[in-house]
């Protein structure tokens, strides 16, 4: 088998966890209620022509299988379909948020991984410690608070009541910023969206290197280089540490799915127009075509990330080569 | 009869080593206040949270009237804070209990039959778990429309995953024990040696599942609510923050959004206190380093 | 030397030059721009600018293309509400078939194209063939062909029926630029129209989906250039975030809703902010199902259900008093509203009378009546929309009151979408009772084919699925009715049908609160539904900076 019987295991189980996605996809939103097309008119005075017409634009007035084989098929072109409340394709509306979301996740997970490796590695080293207990106890705390939770709290401590920081959006609506204002504009806003993801991700993150971090510690290698009388933080950074980095890299991945959690619920406080609050908005419409076109992009980044990971993981750790 | 007493002592040595975990008895402690709040919540100053008050009461501040203030339509909030415990603490607990009940069934029988059932249970379970949770629900949430119940079958639906892998990797050491096989020897069934011998086994495992399920559900229900897929008609905590949230004055009522925030975190993280607690006694070793 | 003093005073000159070009570009950089922000909710916000449902039904949408597309005629401000000219000098029509509009001779699009009949007579024609279609029951034109365009200035047009009153036909339509739309005319509602060339006192600048709109001012606009140089919508997150931006004086008033009552006070104390209160322009009322079977169809359920409100607590719970009851489809202002209607006022004593009058009484002692014949609790599902917090607060407030005359309320809060099919199906039985709002304006009459029954040419808009031939048959004479006196009765008489029979119950009619700042603008106008709404662009034409 090896590496690449490995490889290939990999990406034939993340096709067909993609294929049972969109199997899945398909019949959720057939069981919506109501009736999509009528829906769609706030004037109540349609014809019977224009409601066909608007049933053959959208593909229902063919049989559920018929329909499904045309869902299929948008799927590969790249056609998830028309979004109810925004009347345009849903791939243009996601597509149109999709930057706001990276930039929000993006920086929130750098500052967390920092911040998070770091203690994480000096509660792990410090095992035991009355700084240990704190920072654990502080991380679970951090971990178990709900992001819109902590989300409204800063909200209204640092937008309200000191209001140094905006109240929501990714930048002062319809400023006309150009250049340096606006990306400190951006940033500004940024703040505590981030800060809310920071803080959630931040115990994950500490919980998992300490963890990594003690048991590393218990290892052969490190003792030895105890022995041989190298500096303590020389062992931290170069043997103890590299070693316990190897969990954070998987969680990057697999935790994704929990990232996403965050993300809807950070831009949905702080109304940052991101794929998050896209969510919030399609539930608050009923918009099920842009509800489904969200749930796949999230589904199929997930798989995918976890696809590379894995992959990445098949390349770094002997062991699978061996054993395939 | 001995069977039975040693069990007992077992349960004993299990909730003393729990309680002398700092997390453990903390969070037991909290979790114990709110199932108060819960059960006696008539009887705790409370009117009918759902009662609309007098004009002249409407968003008023903490007073001796109002401990914890109004809201928009003059309604107390310590009442609704109060009975929100009940919504939050009924999602938990039947959620938890559908789901690990669920996830232990798949998890058992999966690792006690192997072969092509656990292949193919197991690829369904693989299956959820790559599946982003939250927005998973709300999607279910939003076609299923609003109200508790379907918030406790969504988080069911989208949580018995994890229960059922970690169960049946537990099964599958199991399975290797020796008092398995004196079992099967004396002519057991494979239902007697599934719910006769590897069961009670797990039971502390499904105790713990159970506290993080519970933590998740409580979770999910705040957020779902939050977003505006709770019941309407129901007041529970996220459904305070949903209506605060909407109110527009939210910056001057911060009595209106404490209580339920403050409520949902103490709620949340003294069951992760307590699952954490639950995971460290449950370690094999502990109790031998605690003396027992 | 000379080729070097040369050299000199080329440099000379040339320094001097871009001095001075400088300081013409820096000084027009810095001749301030009077800007007029107004503040939006994300949800009111313009996502596209297809002349489709959403420039009609979004809030921002609405009161956005008034301000770049000319109209024919406009409604005029309050108390009056005359039509005033627009982009015509005057309009006659002798039967009130027949109407020919004299357009003025110096108006041009933006992009300098004058405008002609032909352009009036490609907009009346296509808009209302687009799918979805733009259209207002005043423009039915029968057929193309009775469209002359007798000039290019004249345009005459006979309708499919008379429209007599004080308004004329083709309300709130804009005038669209023939050479633009032309190869679009059978999509009118799907053409992307970045630029929105009109003829209108503002130009469209630029445009972010859901985020912003930016005006500037048509300097060659051929009536009164307004005063503001330019006018930016934008839209905000919350109610908050507005509060917040105002009192920053980053918005100078809000574009449509108007604050939530309860932001009044808070306003009220701010620095630089006053606060308006405008009647409102939507009314609330209640819908009965009466094509359900139960309850509901007995007149006197209803009419028990409506002595059972009590109006006066509904009013100061849910709007903090900024509100008025509400009894008719025409405004109390308007010289068409009958005042000897029905008042039910709250009586449940009354209430209570009526119904164990009709039948039902509380046998079980559960609090709640049952019928005696069926020995079926009496219970409703009331339908809301989560979108109107206010109407949700009131139909839980609704609920408690009918609670103490017997009759159980079961909320059913669904989205607006949804909402909106159900109660425009009521043959799904989708509900017993809803709460409804509309904005009829003052040239509001279309609002009576919301009564009219499907038998009888009732086009969808009947909600209660009311089905009363004298009605229809008097709603028919009305609008044929040409002498002012005699249709104003026929109005009257419609009144009381509604107000006796009850398909439709009026409730109330919400203030508008407009919170403005006072620093930076004066001259805003107010009418029915505030500063600024569908019928009212004149803020936008009149106000001006303060010196």
């Amino acid at each position: 088998m090896g590496l690449k019987g490995f490889i290939l295991r990999k990406v034939v189980a993340a096709c067909l966890t993609i294929i049972a996605i969109v199997c899945v996809n398909f019949v959720i939103f057939r069981m919506a209620p109501g009736d999509p097309v009528r829906m769609m008119f706030r004037d109540p005075r349609v014809s019977a022509e224009k409601l066909e017409e608007m049933k053959q634009t959208f593909g229902l007035d063919k049989p559920l299988s018929g329909q499904f084989v045309a869902y299929v098929k948008g799927l590969t072109r790249g056609d998830l379909g028309q979004s109810f409340s925004h009347r345009r394709p849903v791939l243009e509306v996601i597509a149109a948020k999709i930057p706001a979301t990276l930039l929000l996740v993006v920086t929130a997970l750098v500052f967390a991984i920092l911040l998070g490796v770091a203690l994480g590695a000096l509660s792990g080293w410090k095992s035991g410690t009355k700084l240990d207990t704190f920072i654990l106890t502080a991380s679970l705390t951090m971990y178990s608070i709900p992001t819109f939770a902590l989300g409204i709290i800063l909200l209204l401590v640092f937008a309200y009541h000191i209001a140094i920081f905006p109240l929501g959006g990714m930048a002062t609506p319809a400023s006309l910023f150009e250049g340096a204002e606006l990306v400190w504009d951006v940033l500004w806003h940024l703040c505590l969206p981030a800060l809310s993801i920071v803080i959630w991700y931040i115990g994950e993150y500490v919980l998992l290197t300490r963890s990594a971090m003690i048991d590393v510690m218990g290892q052969e290698y490190i003792t030895t280089a105890y022995s041989k009388g190298l500096k303590k933080f020389r062992i931290l950074k170069n043997h103890a540490l590299r070693n316990a980095l190897l969990p954070v890299v998987t969680i990057t991945g697999v935790n994704l799915g929990f990232a996403v959690a965050g993300v809807i619920e950070a831009e949905t406080v702080f109304s940052w127009p991101g794929v998050g609050r896209l969510v919030y908005d399609a539930v608050s419409h009923r918009d099920y075509p842009l509800l489904q076109g969200v749930f796949l992009l999230f589904a199929f980044s997930v798989v995918l990330a976890n696809l590379v990971i894995d992959l990445i993981y098949g390349y770094i750790d002997p062991r699978i080569k061996v054993s395939g | 009869m001995n069977q039975f007493t040693n069990k007992l002592e077992k349960m004993k040595i299990f909730f003393k080593l729990l309680f002398s975990h700092r997390m453990g008895l903390a969070g037991f402690g909290v979790i114990s206040l709110f199932v108060f709040m819960a059960m006696f919540a008539s009887f705790l100053g409370t009117v009918d949270p759902a009662r609309t008050g007098a004009v002249e009461s409407i968003l008023q501040a903490p007073s001796s009237s109002f401990w914890f203030g109004t809201d928009d339509l003059a309604r107390d909030i310590w009442s609704q804070t109060i009975f929100g415990s009940r919504i939050s603490l009924t999602v938990g607990f039947v959620a938890a209990l559908i789901t690990v009940v669920s996830g232990t069934l798949v998890g058992l029988i999966a690792g006690f039959y192997g072969k092509i059932v656990e292949e193919v249970l197991m690829r369904i379970v693989d299956f959820f778990m790559m599946l982003p949770e939250l927005p998973l629900m709300i999607v279910l949430a939003a076609v299923l429309g609003p109200s508790m119940w379907n918030i406790i079958l969504v988080v069911s639906l989208v949580s018995w995953p994890t229960t059922a892998r970690v169960v049946r990797s537990q099964v599958l050491s199991l399975k290797e024990r020796p008092f398995v096989e004196a079992s099967r020897c004396i002519g057991a069934g494979n239902i007697r040696l599934m719910f006769g011998e590897i069961l009670p086994n797990v039971v502390p495992l499904m105790f713990a599942q159970a506290v993080i399920m519970i933590t998740e559900a409580i979770y999910a229900e705040a957020v779902l609510s939050f977003l505006g897929l709770g019941d309407p008609t129901s007041i529970s905590w996220g459904m305070m923050l949903h209506y605060a949230f909407e109110s527009g004055v939210i910056a001057r009522t911060m009595w209106w959004v404490i209580p339920p925030i403050m409520s949902i975190v103490a709620l949340i993280v003294s069951f992760s206190l307590l699952g954490t607690a639950i995971s460290d006694v449950l370690e094999p070793g502990y109790k031998e380093k605690k003396g027992f | 030397m000379m080729k070097d003093l040369n050299k000199r005073s080329w440099a000379i000159a040339c320094t001097l030059c871009l001095c001075l070009l400088l300081i013409a570009f820096t000084s027009t950089a810095f001749a301030k721009k009077n800007r007029l922000s107004v503040g939006f909710t994300t949800e009111e916000a313009l996502e596209n600018l297809q002349m489709g449902e959403a420039m009609q039904y979004t809030e921002m949408g609405a009161v956005f293309w008034p301000l770049v597309y000319d109209q024919l005629w406009i409604m005029g401000p309050a108390p009056d509400y005359e039509p005033l000219p627009m982009i015509v000098e005057r309009w006659e029509t002798d039967d009130y078939q027949t109407w020919r509009f004299y357009l003025v001779k110096n108006a041009k699009f933006h992009d300098g194209k004058p405008v002609t009949a032909k352009d009036v007579a490609f907009s009346l024609w296509y808009l209302p063939k687009s799918n979805p279609a733009w259209d207002y029951p005043d423009n039915d034109i029968e057929d193309k062909k009775t469209m002359k365009i007798i000039d290019d200035y004249t345009l005459e047009f006979t309708l499919a029926a008379k429209w007599p009153g004080k308004y004329p036909p083709a309300s709130w339509m804009p005038v669209l630029p023939e050479h633009i739309w032309k190869p679009h005319k059978r999509k009118l509602g799907k053409f992307v129209n970045k630029k929105c060339i009109g003829s209108g006192p503002y130009k469209l600048k630029k445009f972010k989906g859901g985020e912003y709109i930016w005006m500037v001012k048509n300097k060659k606009y051929w009536g009164d250039v307004p005063a503001v140089d330019e006018v930016v919508f934008k839209s905000y997150g919350s109610q908050d975030a507005i509060s917040m931006a105002m009192k920053k004086g980053q918005i100078e008033f809000i574009g449509y809703n108007g604050a939530p009552s309860v932001a009044y006070e808070d306003y009220k104390k701010a620095e630089n902010i006053d606060v308006a209160i405008s009647p409102g322009i939507a009314l609330v009322w209640f819908s009965f199902n009466l094509h359900k079977e139960n309850g509901i169809q007995d007149k006197l359920v209803r009419q028990a259900i409506m002595y059972g409100i009590d109006r006066e607590r509904l009013i100061q719970m849910v709007y903090l008093g900024y509100a008025k009851p509400a009894d008719s489809f025409i405004y109390p202002e308007m010289d068409t509203y009958n005042p000897d209607l029905p008042k039910y006022n709250y009586d449940p004593e009354k209430a209570e009378q009526m119904l164990e009058q009709a039948g039902y009484v509380d046998t079980d002692g559960d609090g709640f009546r049952t019928d005696k014949k069926t020995g079926q609790k009496m219970s409703f599902e009331f339908l809301v929309p989560s979108a109107w917090p206010d109407e949700v607060k009131l139909a839980k407030v609704v609920k408690e009151q009918l609670k103490d005359i017997g009759v159980e309320i079961k909320l059913k809060v669904v989205d607006l979408d949804t909402y909106y099919q159900f109660i425009y199906t009521p043959t799904d039985d989708k509900f017993d009772l809803s709460v409804s709002s509309e904005e009829p304006g003052p040239n509001g009459s279309w609002i009576w084919e919301f009564v009219r029954g499907y038998n009888n040419g009732g086009a969808g808009w009947n909600q209660a699925y009311y089905d009363n031939p004298e009605f229809d048959k008097t709603l028919d004479a009305m609008n044929a009715e040409t002498d002012p006196e005699k249709q104003k009765a026929l109005t009257f008489k419609l009144q009381e049908i509604v107000s006796e029979d009850l398909p439709y119950a009026l409730l109330l009619r919400a203030d508008m609160i407009d919170p403005y700042r006072t620093d930076t603008f004066e001259g805003h106008v107010a009418t029915m539904g505030g500063f600024s709404s569908w019928i009212n662009s004149w803020t936008y034409f009149k106000v001006r900076p303060k010196k």
